[in-house]
C-alpha cells in the first residue's frame, strides 16, 4: 500500500524517510523527498486553519487538544496520494501511496488512518530510546524495519 | 474534484480544440469586452508607453437608451490564438471584439504593408470582430492624412451580416438601436477628426484602396494626446454592438433558437433529432446562458445572475454538462464581481486628481468629446458611418438622433463653452474620462447585493468546484477546465482561503492536455505565481523547479538555460534557502537533501548558459553552507566540480549583481581549510613593548566575591581584547591552526589577515596542507599606524575561489569572538647586544655568546671587564636606555659583582639608528671567604670540642638571607669572659655572625653559579610611554680560590698593633702566591693551607660605628641592631685594614680575599680593640715599650710608674690600679706568690675615685727583686662601675648588672711587662 512513509519534526525538518520501491536509486530517494516536502504547505495550512478555528472559540480550546490527529488526504498526485497525520507535539507523519499499483488505488481511508496510528505508535517507542534526542533524525533499525513491515503489511 | 465519469462525453480530440490556455484569466474577465493590440509594421520605440496607455481604458461608462449608466469593462491582449475565438459562443468573453493596432511606417511601401497586416488581422477574427482602429505612426512630426476610401467594414454592416445570418432578427428594434449606438459613436469621432486636420500637408502618404478601417496617423514623437479617447471611442462602439445582441437574444422566441455549440460538439450533434423534447431544452438553456454572458459584458450584473441560474436550471434537466457547467462558472463570475468589486479595479492606476470638479459631468463623459468643436462635428463623418456618409456630407442618419442623445449633447455643449478658452480643457476631459473614479462608479444597487441568485462565498468555492467537475468529464474542455481551475483558484485567494485555493491548482496537475513545451512551462510557472499567494512556498517552489526542468527538457526543441537558471533560483525561498550563505548556515532549515538537488541543479544551469561567474558562486555556497550534510564522498567531488568551474572564473568575495538586479552575496569557504583555533600572538619577548613607568602597585589584593555590575560589564565589552600590544612598523603575528577536510592535498594561496581600523599591511601566505592533519599557520602582517587594530578574519583563496572568511561567520564548534582588537603603539627600536670580556690575560674566564647568554668564569675575588656592546638596528633612534640586573643573587651581592656607569651610559644616548653605544661592565668575584664550614681537621690542635657552636653552625646561616635572630649576645659575651683567662681565644662564629649570613651565598670553598639577566630597557621614537626591553643573560661560574678557615688575634708587641692569624687554604689546584701584607708573601700549594699572621693596628677606641662604611650599616641594619655593634666595629676595622692579594701561578690570575665577615669573640675584641685607657708604663722613668723586656740586677731598685689616661668621652668612676708581680712558668702555670722574692714600696693597688675624660692619673711604686728570674708585672685596672662604651653595649649589658659591685671590668697593660732579673 503505502510506498513510503515520512516523520518530520515541528520545524519542519526530516527525522526520517523511509519507503519501498522496486528500486533504491538516490532518484527515487530524491522523488519521494519532493513529494513529502511539497505536502507539507497543505499539511501546515491545516494546522493553520484548524488552529485559527480554535483560536475563535477559546471555550473550544480543550477540544483542539482532542482533534483529531490525521488529517486526511493532503494532496494527490498523478502516481500519489499523500495523507497526513500530526501528533500532538506537533510531529508529522506522512504516508504516500502509490495509485499506480492496484492495491494502492482503492485504499481506504479507514486503512490510512490506522496505518498512521500505528506509526504514530512506532514513532513513540522510537523516541522511548533514552539515547535518543529529541530533534534528531531517527537511526533506530528497529524502527525502520517495523516501519518497512507496516507498508508491506498493509499492501 | 475529478469527475468520475472522466472523458465519457469527449471524444477525441479534433482540430477544433483549443488548445492555447490562457492562464492570466481571472474571473472578472467574464465580464469583458476582449479587444486585441497589436503593434505591426517597424517597432514603435513608445510601443510599451502607449500600451500602458490603453490599458488604462479598461473601463468606460456608457449611458444606454433606457438612461442607466453601464459599466463596460475591457480586457486587452497583445496576442489571441484564433482557435479561441471560436469558444466565443459557448462563453461569449473568448469572443475578440476589437482591435487595435500600433503600427509604424515610414515610406508609402511600408504603410501598404502595414495596411495589409491590418486588414489581414480584421479578416483572421472576421467572426467576432466588430471594430478596428489603427493608430499610424509615420515620419515626421506633423502628417497628413493620407487619403482613404471610406471605410466598408463597420459595425452596421457587421451587425447587418450578423443579422442575416441569424435568421430570427427582430426588424423593428434594429434601427432604433442602431441609431442610439451612430449617435454616441459618432460623437466620439469628433476629436480624432479634429488631429487629422492640425496636422501640416508635408508627405503625402496614400492608404490602399482596400483598407477600410478607421485611421489615425500621428509623427512618430507625437504626444498622441487623444488616444485614449480614440480607445473609448472603440470602446463605446463595442458596447453598442454588444447591446444590440444582447437585445436581440433577449428577444428571440425561446421555442425557435438554434443549438449553440461549442467548438468540438459540432459532430456530436449531427443527425440529431433537433427538434426533441430534450434538444428544445438543451437549446433554450444555452441560449438563456448566452444571453447571461451577454448581459454580463453589457454590464447588467445582477441581471445577468438570474439569467445563469434560470440557464443552470435548465441544462442540468437535460444534463447537458458543459454549458452547466459554463453556467454555473458565469454564475460564480457576476457573483464574484458583485461581491469582490475591487477584482477589477486592482489592475487600472487610480487618478483622482480631478475628481471633483468633474463628478457633475462623470455620468456623461462620453459625450464631452461632442463639444469640443462644433463645426467639426460634421465636417468628419465616423468612419464606422463612412459607408454612407462621405467626410463633406453628414450622414443622413446621424440627424435623426434620439431625442435624448441630442439633450445630452445640448447640455454638454453649454457646459463646455465655459471652458473652450481653457487650452487644457481637452486634457481635463480625457483625464477626467480615463479616472476610473472608484466613488463615482455607479455602484449596482444595494439590492441587487441581496439578489437571490447571489452566490455566497462558499456557493461562489462550491459552484466552481461542481463546474470544474462538469468540465472535466470532456477531454476536449481541458483548457476550459484548467482556465477555470486558475480562476477558481484565483477567487480562493481572494477569500483567503488557502486550502481551497490549492485544491483547485492540485486540480489543474490532472489535466491531460497536450500543451506545447512552452505552455506547460507557464502553466507551471502560474501555478506556482498562485501558490506563492498562498504561502504554499514549498509548493511554488516544486513546480517552478518542474518548470525549470522543461525549460530545459530534452523534448523542449530550443532549451533555455537561463530562464531555467532564474526559475530555479527563484524557487530558493520554498526550499528554506536563501542567497546568503551565512543566514542558511545559521538557520538551518529546510531538507538537505532536496537543497542539495537543488543547488547542483542551479550549478549546472548557471553553467550552462554560460556564466561561469555564477556557477562558482553557486557552487561555492552549496559547500559551504551544505558541508555538514555532505557525506566524505560527495564534498570530494564537489571540491573537484569547484576546482574545474573556478578554472573558468575565478570566484571572488564580491556580490554577484544578475541582469535582473538581483544580488547574489559572496559565498565564502569557510569550511575549507577548516579553522579551529586562530588567535593574535604577542611579540616575541625581545620586541615585547613594556611600560617604561611600571604602575605602582594599587595596594594588596582583596578578593570579593562579590560581582560589581560594572566590572562585569567592562569585562564583557573586552571580549576579543587583547592585553598585548602591538608595534607600528613592526611584524605581528596571528597563529591559526587549519586542516584540510578533503582527501587530497590542498593549496591555500595568497593567506592575508582581514583587518579594519588602522591600515594594517598583511603578507600574503601560501601553504600546502595535506589531508585530514591539522597544521599550525603563522600569518604576518606590518601595521602601519598607530591605534585600534581590529582582526576581522583571514581570507584564503582555494579550489580556484576567493573567501573572506570572518570570524563572525565561522562554523558554530569553534566559538571565536566576532573580531581581535589590539592596539598599536608607535614604533620602537630594535637593537642587538654583543658582549666581551676583556681578555686581560684571565685564560679561565671564557665567553661563549651563544645567542644572548653569555658565560663567564671567575674565580673568587677575582674580577674582569665586560663591553656590552648595543647596535640600533631599526629606524628610530634611541633615546631611553635602562640598564638594570636580575638575579639569584640579593642585590647587596649583586651590586658588587656587576658595577658599571650609568653615566657614561646616559651620556651616549641618543643611540642613532646603527649607530653602536657600549657599556663597560666590571664583574667581580664576590665572595665569603671566611670558610665557616668543614675544613676543622686542617687545625691539629684545634679547640673544636671547647667550641661545640661552631660545629654546623653555618649551616643554617649559609643559604638563609634572613639572620638567625635567635643569636644571643649574652653568650658570646659570657663566652669571651670564660675565656679569658685562656692564653689563646680562638675564633668563633657562633650565632653571632649574623650579619654576615647574607653575604654567604654559599660555602667559598664550593663552585657558584650565578645567573644574571641584564635588562635593558630602551625606546625611542614618539612613545614616550612604553620601552622594549632585552634581556642578557650572563651565567657567572664563582670558582672557589682560597679560604680562611679558622682565625685568631694575637697581641702584637706593641700596644697599637696586634696579629690577625689567618688559616688560609688554597682551593685551586694550582701553587698560589698569597700576599698578606705589602711585602709579605707566601706560597700555598694546590689545596694546602697555610696559616699567616697579619700585622694590624688596633681598632682606636674613638672609632664610632657611624664612621664604619655604608655596607656595615645597612648590614646593621638588617640585623636590627641585635648584634653587637662594638664586634661589628672590629670587625670592620679588621676587613678594612687586611688586604689579601692572590695570584695563580700557573694561569696568571690574580684576586684579592678578603676577611670580610669575621666573627669575633669579646676576647679577641679586646685584644683588636684599642684601651679605653692609654697606659704609660716606665721603669726607673723609662718608657716601657711593648715586648721590651727590661733587664736588671736583683736587689736593684726599680721605680714603677703607672700612668693612665681617659680615651672615653665621659668620667670613669671608681678605678681601682693594681699592680701584680707574678712568674710565668711558660708552662701555663703562674705563681703569684712571690713575697720571698719581690719586695715593693708604696701602693701597689690604688683606688681613684674619678678619672675624667682626658684626664691623667700616674701612680708610682718602687720595687726591688729580691732573687733573679723572669718577673712579669701585670697592670690592671678595674673599676666597679659597669662599663658601657656606648649605648646599644648599655642596654645590651643589662644582664651584668646583678653583677653591679663587683668588679665589673678589668682593663689590663698587655702584654705584661717583664723583667729579667739578673744576679
Amino acid at each position: 500500500m503505502a510506498v513510503c512513509v515520512a516523520v518530520i519534526g515541528k520545524d519542519n525538518s526530516p527525522l526520517y524517510i523511509g519507503g519501498i520501491g522496486t528500486d533504491s536509486s538516490t532518484d527515487n530517494e530524491l522523488s519521494r523527498q519532493w513529494l513529502v516536502h511539497t505536502a507539507l504547505d497543505a499539511l501546515e495550512e491545516r494546522l493553520v486553519s484548524s488552529n485559527t478555528n480554535a483560536g475563535n472559540a477559546p471555550a473550544n480550546a480543550a477540544r483542539t487538544d482532542l482533534r483529531d490527529l490525521y488529517l486526511g488526504l493532503l494532496y494527490s498526485t498523478d502516481t500519489h496520494k499523500i495523507y497526513g497525520y500530526v501528533t500532538n507535539t506537533r510531529i508529522k507523519l506522512v504516508l504516500v501511496t502509490s495509485s499506480t499499483s492496484p492495491s494502492g488505488s482503492n485504499i481506504r481511508d479507514a486503512e490510512v488512518r490506522t496505518a498512521l496510528r500505528r506509526l504514530h505508535a512506532l514513532y513513540a517507542d522510537a523516541i522511548c530510546n533514552p539515547f535518543h534526542l529529541p530533534g534528531d533524525q531517527i537511526t533506530s533499525s528497529k524502527f525502520d524495519k517495523q516501519v518497512k513491515n507496516l507498508m508491506l503489511n498493509n499492501v | 474534484m475529478r469527475s468520475s465519469v472522466s472523458y465519457i462525453l469527449s471524444h477525441a480530440p479534433g482540430e477544433s480544440v483549443m488548445s492555447h490556455p490562457d492562464y492570466t484569466q481571472e474571473i472578472q474577465h467574464h465580464a469583458c469586452l476582449l479587444v486585441l493590440v497589436k503593434g505591426i509594421g517597424g517597432v514603435l520605440k513608445n510601443f510599451n508607453k502607449l500600451w500602458e496607455r490603453i490599458q488604462k481604458v479598461n473601463n468606460i461608462k456608457v449611458t444606454d437608451s433606457s438612461g442607466q449608466v453601464r459599466d463596460i469593462w475591457v480586457r486587452y491582449v497583445r496576442d489571441y490564438p484564433v482557435e479561441n475565438n471560436d469558444w466565443g459562443d459557448f462563453q461569449t468573453h473568448r469572443r475578440l471584439l476589437g482591435l487595435i493596432t500600433l503600427s509604424k511606417f515610414t515610406n508609402q511601401i511600408e504603410l501598404n504593408e502595414v495596411c495589409r497586416v491590418h486588414e489581414s488581422l480584421k479578416v483572421k477574427y472576421s467572426n467576432t470582430l466588430f471594430d478596428s482602429r489603427a493608430f499610424m505612426f509615420g515620419p515626421g512630426n506633423n502628417l497628413k492624412k493620407p487619403e482613404q476610401e471610406p471605410e466598408i467594414y463597420s459595425a452596421f454592416e457587421d451587425e447587418k451580416l450578423f443579422k442575416e445570418k441569424s435568421s430570427l432578427s427582430d426588424k423593428m428594434s434594429i434601427p432604433s438601436e442602431q441609431a442610439d449606438s451612430l449617435s454616441s459613436s459618432e460623437s466620439f469621432q469628433r476629436p480624432s477628426s479634429s488631429t487629422t486636420s492640425y496636422s501640416l500637408p508635408e508627405e503625402n502618404f496614400t492608404t490602399p484602396s482596400n483598407f477600410k478601417t478607421h485611421a489615425m496617423f500621428y509623427g512618430e514623437n507625437d504626444p498622441v494626446l487623444d488616444l485614449e479617447q480614440h480607445v473609448a471611442e472603440l470602446i463605446n462602439s463595442l458596447f453598442w454592438v454588444v447591446e444590440s445582441k444582447r437585445l436581440e437574444r433577449s428577444k428571440e422566441k425561446l421555442e425557435k433558437v438554434s443549438l449553440l455549440l461549442a467548438p468540438f460538439e459540432k459532430r456530436d450533434f449531427v443527425g440529431l433529432d433537433m427538434e426533441s423534447r430534450n434538444n428544445k431544452k438543451r437549446c433554450m438553456g444555452r441560449v438563456t446562458k448566452n444571453l447571461a454572458d451577454l448581459t454580463l459584458q453589457s454590464g447588467l450584473v445582477a441581471e445577468s445572475l438570474t439569467q445563469y441560474h434560470s440557464s443552470a436550471e435548465i441544462l442540468k434537466s437535460v444534463n447537458d454538462w458543459l454549458w452547466l457547467a459554463a453556467a454555473k462558472e458565469g454564475h460564480c463570475a457576476a457573483s464574484a464581481i458583485l461581491i469582490y468589486p475591487n477584482l477589477r479595479n486592482s489592475t487600472p492606476l487610480q487618478r483622482n486628481a480631478s475628481l471633483q470638479e468633474n463628478s457633475p459631468l462623470k455620468l456623461k463623459s462620453l459625450s464631452l468629446y461632442q463639444s469640443n468643436d462644433p463645426f467639426r462635428k460634421f465636417k468628419m463623418g465616423s468612419p464606422q458611418k463612412s459607408k454612407v456618409s462621405s467626410p463633406v456630407n453628414p450622414p443622413s442618419e446621424l440627424t435623426p438622433s434620439s431625442s435624448e442623445s441630442i439633450e445630452t449633447s445640448s447640455r454638454q455643449s453649454e457646459s463646455e463653452i465655459a471652458d473652450t478658452e481653457s487650452l487644457s480643457s481637452d486634457i481635463e476631459y480625457q483625464r477626467s474620462f480615463l479616472t476610473p473614479d472608484l466613488p463615482s462608479i455607479p455602484r449596482q444597487p444595494q439590492s441587487q447585493l441581496h439578489n437571490q441568485y447571489l452566490l455566497s462565498n462558499e456557493d461562489i468555492a462550491e459552484k466552481y468546484r461542481k463546474a470544474i467537475i462538469h468540465y472535466s468529464k470532456y477531454q476536449n474542455a481541458g483548457i476550459i477546465e484548467t482556465e477555470a481551475c486558475f480562476k477558481a483558484a484565483r477567487i480562493a485567494v481572494e477569500q483567503n482561503n488557502s486550502l481551497i485555493a490549492s485544491g483547485f491548482l492540485q486540480n489543474v496537475m490532472f489535466i491531460n492536455l497536450t500543451l506545447s513545451e512552452q505552455e506547460k512551462i507557464q502553466r507551471f510557472d502560474t501555478l506556482a505565481e498562485l501558490y506563492k499567494e498562498i504561502g504554499f512556498l514549498r509548493k511554488a517552489a516544486f513546480c517552478q523547479r518542474l518548470a525549470a526542468t522543461r525549460h530545459v527538457s530534452v523534448n523542449n526543441p530550443n532549451p533555455d538555460w537561463r530562464r531555467c537558471y532564474y526559475l530555479m533560483l527563484h524557487s530558493f525561498p520554498g526550499h528554506k534557502l536563501s542567497l546568503d550563505p551565512n543566514y542558511v548556515i545559521q538557520h538551518q532549515v529546510g531538507w538537505p537533501v532536496l537543497q542539495i538537488q537543488l543547488l547542483q541543479e542551479v550549478v549546472v544551469a548557471a553553467k550552462r548558459m554560460v556564466h561561469p561567474a555564477l556557477a562558482t558562486r553557486h557552487m561555492t555556497f552549496l559547500l559551504q553552507t551544505m558541508w555538514p550534510h555532505l557525506t566524505k564522498h560527495e564534498q570530494r567531488d564537489l571540491a573537484i566540480q569547484l576546482q574545474a568551474l573556478s578554472a573558468q572564473c575565478e570566484g571572488g568575495p564580491v556580490p554577484l549583481v544578475l541582469e535582473t538586479g538581483e544580488v547574489i552575496p559572496p559565498a565564502n569557504l569557510t569550511h575549507v581549510p577548516h579553522c579551529s583555533h586562530f588567535t593574535p600572538r604577542p611579540l616575541p619577548p625581545a620586541r615585547t613593548p613594556h611600560l617604561i613607568k611600571l604602575k605602582p602597585q594599587q595596594g594588596p589584593f582583596i578578593f570579593t566575591p562579590i560581582h560589581f555590575g560594572s566590572l562585569e560589564r567592562k569585562s564583557k565589552k573586552d571580549e576579543g581584547k587583547m592585553e598585548y600590544l602591538w608595534v607600528e612598523d613592526d611584524i605581528c603575528e596571528v597563529q591559526m591552526k587549519l586542516t584540510n577536510p578533503l582527501p587530497f592535498e590542498l593549496k591555500v594561496s595568497n593567506m592575508r589577515l582581514l583587518t579594519s581600523g588602522i591600515v594594517f599591511e598583511s603578507i600574503p601566505e601560501t601553504i600546502i596542507l595535506p589531508p585530514d592533519s591539522p597544521t599550525t599557520v603563522n600569518l604576518h602582517g606590518t601595521p602601519k599606524e598607530v591605534g585600534e587594530l581590529q582582526i576581522l578574519g583571514y581570507s584564503t583563496h582555494t579550489l580556484g575561489v576567493k573567501s573572506n572568511c570572518r570570524l563572525k561567520n565561522m562554523p558554530m564548534p569553534n566559538k571565536f569572538p566576532a573580531s581581535f582588537t589590539l592596539e598599536v603603539i608607535p614604533s620602537l627600536p630594535t637593537i642587538t647586544i654583543e658582549t666581551e670580556v676583556a681578555v686581560s690575560g684571565n685564560l679561565m674566564s671564557n665567553l661563549e655568546s651563544s645567542g644572548s647568554v653569555t658565560n663567564i668564569s671567575l674565580y673568587n675575588g677575582e674580577s674582569t671587564e665586560c663591553v656590552i656592546k648595543i647596535t640600533n638596528t631599526s629606524n628610530v633612534p634611541i633615546e631611553y636606555l635602562d640598564l638594570s640586573i636580575q638575579s639569584n643573587m640579593d642585590s647587596q651581592l649583586q651590586t658588587k659583582v656587576f658595577q658599571w656607569n650609568n653615566d657614561d651610559l646616559q651620556s651616549q644616548l641618543p643611540i642613532k639608528p646603527n649607530n653602536t653605544a657600549s657599556i663597560v661592565m666590571n664583574l667581580y668575584g664576590e665572595a665569603d671567604f671566611l670558610d665557616l664550614g668543614g675544613c676543622d681537621n686542617l687545625f691539629p690542635n684545634s679547640l673544636t670540642s671547647n667550641y661545640p657552636s661552631r660545629v654546623g653552625s653555618p649551616v643554617p646561616n649559609a643559604h638563609a638571607s634572613l639572620p638567625t635572630q635567635s643569636s644571643n649576645p649574652q653568650n658570646s659575651l659570657s663566652s669571651g669572659l670564660l675565656n679569658r683567662t685562656s692564653g689563646s681565644f680562638r675564633s668563633t662564629n657562633s650565632q653571632t655572625t649574623s650579619w654576615s649570613a647574607p653575604l654567604s651565598v654559599m660555602p667559598p670553598s664550593r663552585g657558584r653559579q650565578i645567573e644574571a639577566q641584564f635588562l635593558l630597557r630602551y625606546s625611542g621614537g614618539g612613545d614616550a610611554e612604553h620601552c622594549r626591553q632585552s634581556t642578557l643573560q650572563v651565567n657567572l661560574e664563582l670558582l672557589p680560590s682560597v679560604s680562611i678557615t679558622h682565625w685568631d688575634v694575637l697581641p702584637a708587641e706593641i700596644p697599637s698593633q696586634l696579629y690577625l692569624v689567618l688559616d688560609v687554604t688554597n682551593l685551586t689546584s694550582e701553587e698560589i702566591d698569597l700576599h698578606y701584607t705589602e711585602n709579605k708573601h707566601i706560597l700555598i700549594e694546590g689545596k694546602e693551607s697555610c696559616r699567616v699572621p697579619v700585622p694590624l693596628d688596633r681598632c682606636p677606641f674613638n672609632v664610632t660605628p657611624k664612621s664604619n662604611n655604608e655596607d656595615t650599616t645597612e648590614i646593621r641594619s638588617i640585623s636590627t641592631g641585635s648584634s653587637n655593634s662594638l664586634e661589628l666595629m672590629c670587625s670592620e676595622h679588621i676587613t678594612q685594614n687586611v688586604k689579601l692579594r692572590w695570584n695563580l701561578l700557573q694561569s696568571n690570575i690574580s684576586g684579592r680575599a678578603s676577611v670580610k665577615g669575621i666573627t669575633l669573640s669579646q676576647a679577641m675584641i679586646y685584644i683588636v680593640r684599642m684601651s679605653p685607657l692609654n697606659w704609660e708604663v716606665s721603669i726607673n722613668k723609662q718608657c716601657m715599650k711593648p715586648q721590651e723586656e727590661y733587664s736588671c740586677n736583683a736587689g736593684e731598685c726599680l721605680s714603677l710608674g703607672v700612668s693612665i689616661g681617659n680615651h672615653l668621652a665621659r668620667p670613669l668612676h671608681k678605678l681601682c690600679l693594681s699592680v701584680q708581680f707574678y712568674q710565668d712558668y711558660n708552662n701555663g702555670v703562674l705563681n703569684y706568690k712571690l713575697e720571698n722574692s719581690v719586695a715593693t714600696a708604696g701602693n701597689n693597688k690604688v683606688v681613684l675615685t674619678t678619672l675624667e675624660e682626658t684626664a691623667k692619673a700616674y701612680h708610682e711604686c718602687t720595687v726591688v727583686f729580691l732573687t733573679p728570674g723572669e718577673f712579669k708585672i701585670d697592670i690592671q685596672c678595674s673599676t666597679t662601675e659597669p662599663i658601657s662604651e656606648d649605648p646599644i653595649k648599655e642596654e645590651n649589658s643589662s644582664i651584668i648588672q646583678p653583677c653591679a659591685g663587683e668588679i665589673s671590668h678589668v682593663w689590663r697593660f698587655i702584654p705584661p711587662v717583664a723583667i729579667s732579673v739578673t744576679d
